[in-house]
């Protein structure tokens, strides 16, 4: 299947949920349903086609678009952008099912949220700088008006918040794109062409730093990450799973896809510090996250913690790593997923709480025991045991850290460490609270319906599928990183 | 001289003036009898009929003609500008003043078609005189229109409006005393064939700089901009239209014939560590001031005429932004800019105007709950403001990323950062200021209506001025090409004929 089908399938998807008469809004969650399995299936078939003739041509399509800019509408996929597909695919289904009781405004709240999804599946289709900017700027307004209308908590300054730091970190992307542009001769906006160009080293040392920051922002890199747990908790669950679980990653593949490829000397300027940055991000998370007392507010910090790894794998700049990096992006963006699946719609809308304090109240292992499993086991992948993504993830980036810089490991560790505390701690005062003698037994929580089983299952599906059997991700990812694009970043010293 | 192609050239704007007298005619006429008064409907029709005969006119006035004068030219450039403002214009006028707020259709309409034939004739001129003439006949009619409701708000944006053009224009006219002085010829390729000859003398670069400020003053660009907030709020929708749509675009389009292809030797430099002394400094300098202080107040306003005022400040300084880099690309970023610029905020004026004449003021409360009580409003209002703000995919984005690029590709090298502050200040204050447009489409979509009245009913002329630019800006954001295209090849071909 081609992979066109994703953005188109998103984007068609939300103009039909906008033209559904008034009378047939319930409609809008199937037509939203229907629009993400088509994009996932075609991600997958795309991913399949891939592995089982890997010497075929990358898809690649070629529209000539803005010619006096020199912008074409020029998309492709190789094996790295095709994962991340598969990853944008699973999350939004998971995210439309969890949203399956939505009623207020129904259709608006879909259409935003597969704007969201084809914005997503653009940025990673795009081979085009001017073109990946725009699919990266539309998914700014959907965001912001998920969050400010159908959020919880302190939802219009939480939506504020992170738009104004995704709008800000967009101007700098743009700062940078233009420098880039304009310095290899005001042409072309073709990734390829960019990344070809010899930049002044002079010039790569101011522009990098811009660049980079401008999309490591939206990856939550530390101290620029504080728009992240707000955000998140203040969004709809079907927002914070695609928050946190995909458009986090749009930073990271900018940064990765974009920043580093074009100016590759900056970068090796830049690289201890954003190593030193992620290491920091990593502790500084995992610690803030052991103090929340809202469980969301704990998910969104350990987002951070675990958005550093992604960082520091770039840092690392080998094979390992930028491997590593890529994988933990899919391992967190489904279990990011997954727990604020569990905790903002399974839990909080059941106890209307999420204070770690009063859910002990409700004994939820014993009112809710699916959900309980489910937590324990998203858990268990979060901290990186294995079997599930996050091992494979985290212990190639580690690799890839002692490979390059050994000595950061002495931080890694301590995240680690601290990870498994927080986790831990969180999961077992939300789900497994020690019943005093005597109490009064929990009131009665109606059991998991239909649409939140099969997302958790699906979720849980794809995490133990990656930790036991990597390899096909392995083998896409490494297609991906033998594009032109990467071959100076890993012949780094 | 050559009558038959004159009278052929000033066909559009001789059409212009006939439909107007005619209008005045019939609203004397019908205003006689006392009866049956001219209705606004009837002027409009009237007004839009004479408008589309322009286009037409302008349409078959044949491509190349030359009636040996730099008086009245017809180039590319000219033909492409004079259409678009009849496009601007023709949308200003359709969005209709607020019930009883006009009291004499005939003669509004009439000013109307007088501020639209000037700006015509400022569009195709090479004569630094007749430049000033028509800019002249333009600007009186806008002063007029500022005032025409007769309210004490419209008074005073009249007579500020007023004062601060008649400075502006006693500015450019000492300046081109001044530049008469340096080159006895007053037409602009004698003065660019002048330059070759060396550079200005001192008192011929006084009267530059009197040309800048004094155009600065058309543009609204910061410090000159005083006028802008008053005029915006005060006067009635229809005039502040015309001044923000199709004035605006002509004030840039004169900025670039008369800096870009007469002075282009004497730009200097706005480059980081080579500044060196010309208009191009000048204008970066304004840039800069536009773009913060314009951004900056717009954030406390809470009128949303007023913070449109203030939003149209920071886009001149945008637009100054890619004319300071005195390169005819960027220029033509720049007049792609102003068009779609004009196009998004005409529209959010109308969509302004519907929900003042609704809930009684502009106020950014009144936007509550827009979305139920207005689909269609609503969402053109999203679609003009994020425009503005330069969200893609629409033309406001485009235009912006364009001026931004093209400008810092004239100015760099590989190592060279060239414009890169101005263009670097233009980004961070364009992010600030989807700031400011988002408080107004929170009102609009996230908070509820309160106890406001059911849907919203608006004139058929009014629903036009909204729903044609939203489509506009729609389809140029998705496909820029079309007008970008045209504006790049008339540029070009112009500049081929110096």
């Amino acid at each position: 299947m081609n992979p066109a089908w994703t953005l188109t399938s998103a984007f068609a998807g939300a103009l039909l949920v906008l033209l559904l008469p008034a009378r047939s809004a319930g409609w809008s969650r199937v037509v939203a349903l229907v629009a993400s399995v088509i994009g996932a299936l075609a991600a997958a078939g795309s991913c399949l086609t891939k592995l089982r003739h890997p010497e075929q041509a990358a898809w690649d399509l070629d529209w000539e678009w803005i010619p006096q800019l020199g912008a074409r509408f020029h998309l492709g996929a190789d094996g790295l952008g095709l994962v991340l597909l598969l990853l944008t695919g699973i999350v939004a289904i998971a995210g439309v099912l969890f949203s399956w009781n939505v009623e207020r405004r129904q259709r608006a709240f879909f259409a935003y949220y597969m704007t969201i999804i084809g914005g997503v599946y653009g940025v990673f289709l795009s081979r085009d700088a001017f073109l990946m900017f725009v699919f990266y700027e539309v998914v700014i307004l959907p965001k912001y008006m998920l969050i400010s209308i159908w959020g919880s908590t302190n939802k219009e300054y939480g939506a504020m918040k992170l738009t104004m730091y995704s709008i800000g970190a967009s101007a700098l992307i743009l700062i940078g794109l233009v420098v880039a542009y304009a310095a290899a001769g005001g042409t072309s906006f073709d990734l390829n062409h960019l990344a070809r160009a010899n930049y002044a080293p002079a010039l790569q040392f101011w522009a990098f730093p811009i660049l980079f920051l401008g999309f490591a922002v939206l990856a939550g890199i530390w101290p620029f990450h504080t728009w992240a747990p707000t955000g998140h908790v203040a969004a709809p669950t079907a927002v914070s799973m695609l928050l946190a679980g995909v458009v986090m990653k749009l930073g990271a593949y900018g940064a990765l896809c974009v920043a580093m490829p074009l100016f590759e000397q900056g970068f090796q300027e830049w690289r201890l510090m954003i190593a030193l940055l992620a290491v920091v991000g990593i502790i500084y998370g995992a610690l803030t996250a052991l103090a929340q007392k809202d469980l969301k507010f704990v998910i969104g910090y350990s987002s951070v913690s675990h958005m550093g790894f992604i960082l520091l794998g770039l840092a690392a700049a080998n094979m390992w790593g930028l491997r590593g990096a890529v994988l933990q992006m899919v391992s967190h963006g489904i279990i990011a997923g997954l727990l604020f699946g569990i905790a903002g719609r399974v839990v909080y809308e059941r106890t209307h709480t999420r204070d770690l304090g009063e859910l002990q109240k409700f004994d939820l292992w014993r009112s809710l025991p699916g959900a309980a499993l489910a937590f324990t086991l998203a858990t268990a992948a979060s901290m990186g045991l294995p079997g599930f993504s996050g091992f494979v993830a985290e212990i190639s980036v580690v690799v890839g850290v002692w490979q390059a810089k050994p000595w950061l490991l002495v931080g890694v560790a301590v995240g680690i460490i601290v990870t498994g505390a927080f986790s831990l701690r969180a999961m077992q005062r939300a789900f497994f609270p020690v019943r005093k003698a005597g109490a009064e037994p929990p009131a009665a929580l109606p059991p998991l319906a239909w649409p939140e089983i099969s997302a958790i299952t699906l979720l849980l599906t794809a995490s133990v599928a990656i930790g036991v059997y990597p390899m096909p991700w392995v083998d896409l990812i490494n297609d991906g990183l033998k594009s032109p694009l990467f071959e100076t970043i890993l012949s780094l010293p | 001289m050559n009558y038959y192609a004159l009278i052929l050239q000033l066909l559009p704007e001789a059409v212009l003036v006939v439909t107007a007298l005619v209008l005045l005619g019939v609203a004397v006429t019908t205003e006689s009898r006392k009866k049956r008064p001219l209705s606004l409907d009837v002027a409009i029709a009237i007004t839009s009929l004479g408008i589309a005969a322009a286009g037409f006119a302008l349409y078959r006035c044949p491509f190349t003609i030359d009636c040996g004068s730099a008086l009245i030219v017809m180039d590319p450039l000219a033909r492409l500008f004079k259409c678009l403002v009849l496009v601007l214009g023709l949308l200003a006028v359709l969005l209709p003043p607020a019930r009883g707020e006009i009291r004499h259709p005939g003669e509004f309409y009439a000013l109307m078609l007088f501020a639209i034939t000037g700006l015509m004739l400022t569009v195709g001129t090479n004569h630094l005189l007749f430049l000033f003439v028509a800019l002249e006949l333009a600007s009186l009619s806008l002063y007029l229109l500022a005032g025409f409701s007769g309210t004490a708000r419209a008074a005073e944006a009249s007579l500020k409006y007023f004062l601060f053009g008649g400075v502006s224009a006693a500015f450019l006219l000492f300046g081109l005393s001044l530049l008469f002085g340096f080159c006895p010829a007053l037409t602009l390729p004698a003065m660019a064939a002048a330059l070759t000859a060396g550079p200005l003398p001192p008192f011929a670069v006084a009267g530059l700089v009197m040309v800048v400020v004094g155009l600065g003053f058309k543009l609204a660009a910061a410090p000159f901009h005083y006028w802008a907030p008053d005029v915006y709020q005060g006067a009635p929708a229809t005039s502040v239209a015309m001044v923000a749509a199709a004035s605006k675009a002509v004030g840039v389009l004169v900025m670039v014939r008369v800096l870009l292809f007469g002075f282009e030797a004497a730009g200097g430099a706005a480059l980081w560590g080579s500044l060196k002394p010309g208009w191009s400094l000048w204008l970066g300098v304004l840039a800069a001031v536009s773009m913060v202080w314009g951004n900056l107040l717009a954030l406390a306003q809470t009128s949303v005429r007023r913070l449109l005022a203030y939003s149209a400040v920071a886009n001149t300084g945008y637009l100054l932004v890619a004319l300071s880099a005195n390169g005819p690309k960027a220029a033509g970023t720049a007049l792609f800019y102003v068009i779609v610029y004009g196009l998004a905020t005409l529209g959010a004026l109308a969509v302004t105007a519907g929900v003042e004449r609704d809930r009684g003021d502009d106020s950014l409360g009144s936007f509550a709950g827009l979305v139920h009580r207005s689909p269609l409003q609503a969402v053109a209002l999203l679609v003009f403001l994020t425009s503005l703000a330069g969200i893609p995919p629409l033309a406001g984005f485009v235009g912006k990323f364009a001026m931004f690029s093209e400008a810092l590709t004239v100015s760099a090298t590989q190592s060279s950062t060239g414009l890169v502050w101005l263009v670097g200040l233009g980004a961070v204050m364009s992010a600030i200021s989807f700031y400011y447009y988002l408080q107004v489409l929170k009102q609009a979509f996230v908070r509820d209506a309160g106890d406001a009245s059911g849907p919203v009913v608006l004139h058929w002329a009014h629903r036009l001025a909204m729903l044609v630019p939203a489509v506009l800006v729609v389809l140029l954001g998705l496909f820029p090409a079309w007008l970008f295209g045209p504006v790049a090849r008339a540029l070009e071909e112009t500049l081929r004929g110096w």
